[in-house]
């Protein structure tokens, strides 16, 4: 589809200062569809240990588009798109099911389908008692569900509509390949999912975990609690311009570490000072090699892959309008994990989540942006924090992998 | 000539009153619970729990699949005064109130010291712009302990079935 | 071993080669089929689905459910294509004084 003249970037825009139309615009959201959920893009479907048996199911979704993402009979990840080949109902209605007899039927005329999206029943096909059924040329082998594309990299599982994708490992790029191994380097377990929708356009949020100059100065728990330390090291790497990596490193729990910084002056924002009366919350255990103790990747169009502390999530970005988004958060744990690590991990998950004590402002913000932006798609923002180069930094207080997705997206729109 | 049976009665009647001074009390805790959230009176959340103690809400979909992932999980009152001093004074949120309107509370069992409690909750959220909308329907699964005389909980479990929740969740439920 | 109940339940020529047809005895539907001059039969519910076999197409010795286009051997009731798995439960055919008798009770 080619992009319309009309859509295209003024001049004075770039990745340094982007249109607010980009958020506002319905022609620029249906053309996304198009572009980017309909294009070269790797989807995040599921996680493979949330359809660990076969027959098991998940729907989703792909930009507008629902899917299933199933393991078939034969052990092996299939995804199709959710509508019945025949007269366009949806085929699987729950969120997570599982096909007993390894077929999909839909309710409607119950037409079904094996696990790969292949027509393999369709009812009265011969006729009743010597009348109907479909014509004799009708071919089942071409009447099949819309197929999708899938790679399961490390136990998560993606899909695209394009033939032209290029394989996962070359589309993530090396730095956001090492950091999603890092991660998913043995067996998981689900520990559960929670939802969210915000008031906004996706993008905002896209933003927003490509921006590591905010952590400190929305999120303020930790300041709050004299958890934050000015010492703290991170840094930020773009791979394709659209994914990216942000880290930082030193647990918050070290005591010697914080008696510093209470003695420490340095602090990025001087707030009151509280403390925390139960701070088993933020006791961990460190379990990596390095000693990274926040990593958010940005897969782009659809995922987030996070470490925070002992928390891991994926967190799904799926697009429900221009004004709105949802967040899906499925929090894991490694299968090997102890009795004490895991519920570990679940008493840090009150740090994170639609409820999380240091990420619900970010669901907070891509409101009040789409709120204040509704009627100005042609004034521009601000991205010029350390420069105004498309580039990833050896520390944090940055906004290049903001500017490198930008960049990315004006090419893959074609604006 | 007091007939046998006299006695019986009247302990049955004990009984029947006993029976309904508890589901007035428990009646009472629950309402006074909700209304306190309402009336933005959170710093006397924790004191209704006991010293250890569990408060959790879990989506209905977790619960179901026996999944442990929850929203919020306070198993101390402290990290119940840590969430709500985060609340007034780290977390950035739109101004919002609840409004919590509760099914009347039916016991389902006493055993030992517990009472065990089950109650629908609906809460009604109305931010700045003034307009009230369904923000989160469920259940509260409780067990209820007497610390002193007054009923707590030592355990309050929200099942909630709106699974989308709205933008964030930060006061409790 | 169990007395089998022998049960007249229809003309032999009720049932010619390529024909399948419903019967309906003590209680339960059963299917008859015409296949090579002989007459076999089973349960006339599909053990996959809600489908009665009779609708189906009677392919030689392979009877393909309508519902889904399952197919099982009428012969002895095994599975010949998917989705179904489990096999037809099967009756004794007898054929006497041109009528078909079926065998109950096994």
């Amino acid at each position: 589809m080619i992009t319309p003249e009309h859509l295209k970037w003024p001049a004075g825009a770039d990745c340094t200062a982007v249109p607010y139309a980009v958020f506002q615009d319905q022609e620029i959201y249906d053309l996304e569809q198009e572009k980017i959920y309909n294009g070269k893009t790797w989807n995040f479907l599921a996680a493979g240990a949330e359809i660990p048996e076969k027959g098991d199911y998940k729907t989703t979704y792909i930009g507008d588009t629902p899917v299933v993402v199933t393991r078939g009979q034969d052990g092996e990840i299939h995804a199709w798109v959710n509508r019945c080949a025949h007269r366009g109902a949806e085929i699987c209605r729950e969120r997570h099911g599982k096909s007993e007899d390894g077929l999909f039927t839909c309710v409607y005329h119950q037409w079904a389908y094996d696990a790969t999206g292949d027509l393999r029943g369709v009812p009265f096909l011969r006729g009743l008692a010597g009348k109907g059924g479909m014509p004799r040329d009708f071919d089942k082998k071409r009447h099949g569900l819309r197929k999708i594309r899938t790679v399961n990299y490390s136990g998560a599982i993606f899909g695209t509509f394009s033939a032209d994708t290029p394989d996962i490992e070359s589309y993530m790029g090396e730095d956001v390949r090492a950091s999603f191994k890092r991660i998913l380097n043995r067996p998981i377990e689900i520990l559960g999912t929670t939802r969210q929708y915000l008031a906004g356009n996706w993008k905002f949020y896209a933003e927003n975990v490509r921006d590591p100059y905010h952590a400190s100065l929305l999120h303020l728990f930790h300041a709050t609690f004299g958890l934050y330390r000015s010492s703290q090291k991170g840094g930020c790497v773009d791979n394709n311009k659209l994914n990216s990596v942000l880290w930082a490193s030193g647990a918050t729990e070290d005591e010697a570490a914080l008696d510093d910084m209470k003695k420490d002056k340095l602090r990025t924002l001087q707030t009151d000072q509280y403390e925390l009366k139960d701070r088993s919350l933020l006791a961990g255990k460190k379990e990596f090699d390095d000693d990274i103790s926040l990593v958010i990747l940005s897969l782009f169009p659809s995922l987030v892959l996070q470490q925070i502390q002992n928390t891991l999530a994926f967190r799904q970005i799926l697009p429900k309008g221009r004004d709105r988004f949802e967040l899906v958060w499925t929090y894991f744990g490694y299968q090997d994990d102890s009795e004490e690590l895991r519920n570990i991990r679940l008493k840090q998950l009150n740090l994170i989540g639609p409820g999380g004590l240091i990420s619900m402002e970010d669901g907070e913000v891509t409101e009040i942006c789409q709120n204040a932006t509704v009627r100005d798609g042609k004034y521009l923002n601000v991205l010029q924090m350390a420069g105004r180069e498309v580039k990833g930094d050896d520390h944090l207080v940055t906004e290049g992998l903001i500017r490198s997705l930008w960049q990315g997206y004006r090419e893959i729109m074609d604006f | 000539m007091v007939s046998l049976h006299s006695g019986d009665a009247a302990a049955e009647s004990l009984d029947k009153l006993a029976e309904a001074m508890l589901d007035r009390e428990v009646g009472e805790l629950l309402n006074a619970y909700v209304q306190s959230i309402d009336d933005d009176e959170l710093e006397s959340w924790p004191d209704f729990f006991t010293e250890k103690c569990l408060y959790r809400i879990v989506p209905r979909e977790n619960h179901e699949r026996g999944l442990p992932a929850a929203v919020m999980w306070c198993d101390s009152r402290d990290m119940m005064v840590d969430r709500i001093t985060a609340l007034r004074h780290a977390n950035i949120y739109q101004v919002q109130w609840y409004r919590h309107i509760i099914s009347a509370p039916r016991i389902l069992a006493v055993t030992g010291d517990e009472i065990h409690v089950r109650s629908n909750y609906a809460v009604f959220r109305t931010c700045n712009d003034g307009e009230s909308t369904v923000y989160n329907v469920g259940r509260y699964v409780d067990v209820i302990v007497r610390d002193k005389d007054v009923l707590k909980f030592r355990e309050r479990s929200v099942i909630y079935d709106t699974h989308k929740i709205s933008t964030l969740m930060v006061i409790p439920i | 071993m169990t007395e089998v109940k022998w049960v007249e339940v229809s003309n032999r020529d009720d049932v010619p080669d390529e024909t399948v047809i419903e019967i309906t005895v003590e209680g339960r539907d059963i299917a008859l089929y015409g296949v090579d001059g002989k007459v076999y039969a089973t349960d006339n519910l599909c053990t996959h689905g809600n489908a009665r076999l009779c609708d189906g197409f009677l392919d030689g010795h392979e009877i393909e459910c309508p519902l889904h286009q399952g197919m099982f051997d009428v012969r002895n009731g095994q599975p010949t294509c998917a989705p179904v798995i489990l096999p037809l439960q099967t009756y004794p055919v007898k054929i006497d004084s041109g009528r078909v008798w079926v065998g109950l009770g096994q």
